[in-house]
């Protein structure tokens, strides 16, 4: 019935999420791990790809559990992950 | 009264219809975002090569700046945090919480706000920095874009933070939240790649 109440959303705002704190401990690591690895002025080629996967396993982190792409409808994973592969391609040509 | 104890009113499926538009809506619009931040990284990156190439002045992060930026990222992701501890909230209903939450998230963007502003001060009156430099140029035009989101972030936080006060929000309700809260993480998602291409990868 179209005037029926129902709760936010759908099944996924009730589903168990991740804890925020411990995606935030893990950030926060990752983000020390990269200044670090910095000081120890390694060679270009090698510091920069493992820089750059640190970055985007952060990013995609942050997609996944904070913007709940990982409980959310594939299709807004979809709609985001298109341009994202494409940026991803991007940067990496161009820092290469 | 407290607003925590008041009962939620459930809302009606056409309401729950349209606030999954606005969501689909909100995806949409922060792709295209992601294209334009995709472009802006690529040009930096790109200028930085060019400079290198033809001998031109660089600029390389001491370690005050390197330490700024770095607190910097970290108030950013503690902001984030903010915000999915306030979505929490809401989601069980506890209004007061949300609001802390709000206003947390604001103070730590204002913050970050601050430390960018002590960054460009130093660039542009201790290092002489300039658009006019191709450093400058590529840098300032992406950080710079990327704060001026910050800015709309923080205004958007205060507007929904005032929204939150009237009671608007409640377990079932509370898709103006997420829907700021995808823009303000959004936001984080950008900072951390350049944070790396920017600041790491020099």
């Amino acid at each position: 019935m179209a005037n029926t109440p129902v709760p936010h959303g759908d099944a996924e705002a009730h589903r168990k999420h991740t804890n925020p704190v411990l995606v935030f401990g893990i950030l926060t690591i990752a983000t020390i791990f990269e200044v670090v690895v910095t000081l120890f002025h390694l060679p270009q080629n090698v510091i920069v790809p493992i820089l750059l996967a640190v970055a985007f396993v952060k990013a995609g982190l942050v997609a996944a559990y904070y913007m709940h792409l990982r409980y959310e409808k594939w299709i807004y994973t979809a709609i985001f992950i298109t341009p994202a592969l494409f940026a991803v391609f991007l940067i990496f040509t161009l820092a290469m | 009264m407290n607003q925590t104890t008041v009962a939620p009113r459930p809302i009606s499926a056409e309401a729950v219809h349209a606030n999954e538009n606005r969501k689909f809506g909100m995806w949409l619009f922060l792709s295209s975002e992601l294209l334009i931040f995709a472009g802006l990284i690529g040009a930096f990156v790109l200028t930085r090569r060019n400079a290198f190439q033809n001998g031109l002045e660089w600029w390389e992060p001491n370690a005050f700046s390197l330490a700024l930026v770095s607190v910097n990222t970290f108030i950013l992701l503690a902001s984030s945090l903010m915000v999915v501890l306030g979505i929490e909230a809401i989601r069980v209903n506890d209004q007061r919480k949300l609001r802390r939450y709000l206003i947390l998230t604001a103070i730590l963007g204002a913050m970050f706000l601050g430390g960018q502003a002590v960054e460009y001060s130093l660039l542009i009156f201790e290092e002489g920095h300039s658009f006019a430099d191709p450093f400058g140029s590529a840098f300032f035009t992406l950080t710079g874009i990327h704060g001026l989101h910050v800015f709309v972030g923080v205004i958007w936080c205060l507007v929904t933070l005032m929204v939150a006060r009237r009671g608007t929000f409640s377990s079932y309700n509370y898709t103006t939240v997420e829907i700021f809260g995808l823009y303000w993480h959004f936001v984080d998602l950008i900072w951390v790649i350049i944070f790396t291409v920017v600041y790491l990868t020099n």
